[in-house]
């Protein structure tokens, strides 16, 4: 059975490019254009991963979505490619850490744009290492 | 609501201060005194004026170290010294240490409000002055994060669609249609670099930096730019010749941003050389610093432009060509270099090449 993604992205043309890619190499891929929309469906249904981007509406909302996930005893464990313009603020959203520290059990991040090849390995690798977690409980 | 300005006077004779007290009666100032200079100290701490009258010879402190102190206290304070007739020079003196103005006694009621009256607009102008600053290092702190998200964004679209369209396209492109499409992406990536590295000319952060630094040995960002620069160097055909002394001390910093440093000369140097040439890349040790030389054969650069070459877009006077196509990179490799406390400067000569020297601080281990 296809994989099923949820990308929440407030940039309409960037999640197109994104999700041709993904729908191309055979994921169903669904979207939310803001974070209500986004927590909305992630209680309500069930994805294989999450595509998430920090920027948006005023300010680093992605970060919101990501503490929320933190605290879901559930989505904690549902796998998480942050995808961001500006790796720089990630380390000013959490001061004194240079990286950005592991918002979920699985998650990973990429910068804006994203190669094709390198999407599709990040998805594939983040989907296989949260399967294996799960299966190693 | 306007708040009272505050006026402090410090002087050994009572009578010129009740005589001050008397003329500022019923105007708009707030009034402290003191007759000895210890006392004037603890009020200037305590009360927080706006300016300070303090006569030059006195028992106990002198005027003179009264001013030092204030000035080390607060530097915004505006200090006015009352002097006899016979201390006319010395008020020259004091007014060489940072006094703004003298008051010789005795005075008139109108020469002491004149005085105040100056000194508070002085005062009130120095102030704006710090405000202003302080607005404009916000505004340009704010701006670069702004562009950042507002420039990129669109052009992380652009790019992401490039990238599916090619994808999706991959099997029924012919050779001339994936040349366009790679051309398309190199561009826009160029453009990315573009604005990221303007962004760092107005954001590089000499302190945050220093944060960060490490011992670095030099060999390794070097390394790193010559690796960053080598496809621009083969596609001109240029030697990129590195003579890299060994056991070179250690300095300290931050070896990305050092690295980017080289990157943008020598990249700058390739580029501006015609194909075939060398660039020669040189590390020494050299008395307490590092001496990193980068030659090449290039243009050259113009005796009127070489003055400029480091200044960033945001420095340049209104009509002035910063840079002169040298691009941002010598901007920020300026920067980096001045928070490493190290020196970078330029030798040139147009048509026959040009050579950069950058002398970092060997740390004191």
């Amino acid at each position: 059975m296809a994989k099923r993604l949820l990308m929440i992205d407030d940039d309409p043309d960037f999640v197109s490019g994104i999700k041709a890619i993904l729908v191309s190499a055979g994921f169903e891929v669904e979207v939310a254009y803001n974070p209500k929309d986004g927590m909305l469906a992630l209680q309500n249904k069930h994805y294989d991963l999450l595509l998430l981007d920090i920027m948006m509406g005023r300010g680093a909302e992605g970060i919101m979505i990501a503490r929320k996930l933190r605290k879901d005893v559930k989505l904690r464990e549902l796998p998480v490619l942050i995808l961001t313009g500006m790796r720089e603020q990630i380390a000013f959203l959490f001061p004194g850490e240079p990286v950005h520290p592991r918002f979920v059990e699985v998650d990973e991040l990429v910068e804006k744009p994203v190669e094709p090849k390198l999407l599709l390995e990040k998805v594939n690798s983040l989907i296989q290492l949260a399967e294996a977690k799960k299966a190693g409980k | 609501m306007e708040t009272k300005s505050k006026i402090l006077i410090i002087d050994d004779e009572e009578v010129v201060l009740d005589s001050c007290a008397q003329i500022l009666k019923g105007s708009n100032y707030q009034l402290a005194t003191a007759t000895d200079g210890t006392r004037g100290l603890e009020l200037v701490h305590e009360y927080q004026p706006d300016l300070i009258f303090v006569d030059l010879k006195m028992p106990g402190i002198s005027g003179f170290d009264v001013l030092d102190n204030i000035h080390s206290m607060d530097p915004t304070i505006v200090a006015v010294v009352i002097t006899g007739f016979a201390t006319v020079s010395s008020a020259v003196d004091a007014m060489k240490k940072g006094a703004y103005d003298f008051l010789p006694k005795p005075f008139t009621p109108d020469e002491f409000r004149i005085i105040t009256r100056r000194g508070i607009e002085r005062r009130k102008l120095v102030l704006e002055t710090i405000a202003l600053r302080r607005e404009k290092e916000l505004l340009r702190e704010q701006f670069a994060s702004i562009v950042s998200h507002e420039l990129k964004a669109p052009l992380g679209a652009v790019q992401q669609n490039m990238f599916a369209l090619e994808f999706e396209l991959s099997n029924s492109l012919n050779v001339e249609q994936k040349e366009k499409i790679e051309r398309i992406k190199i561009r826009l990536d160029e453009l990315l670099k573009m604005i990221n590295s303007w962004l760092r000319v107005i954001s590089v952060d000499a302190n945050k930096l220093r944060e960060n630094f490490k011992p670095v040995s030099i060999a390794e960002p070097i390394t790193s730019a010559l690796e960053s620069t080598a496809t621009l160097a083969a596609r001109k055909n240029i030697e990129v010749v590195s003579e890299i002394s060994e056991n070179l001390p250690a300095l300290l910093g931050d070896s990305l941003s050092l690295s980017e440093v080289f990157v943008n000369i020598i990249g700058n140097s390739i580029k501006y050389s015609p194909d075939g040439t060398r660039v020669t890349v040189k590390a020494e040790e050299q008395g307490k610093t590092i001496e990193i030389s980068i030659q090449d054969s290039g243009i050259g650069i113009s005796k009127e432009d070489l003055p400029h070459i480091f200044e960033g877009f945001y420095r340049g006077k209104s009509g002035q060509e910063t840079a002169s196509g040298h691009g941002i990179g010598l901007a920020v490799a300026h920067q980096i270099v001045e928070a490493h406390a190290g020196s970078i400067s330029v030798n040139s000569e147009t048509g026959k090449g040009t050579t950069f020297v950058v002398n970092l601080p060997i740390s004191a281990a």
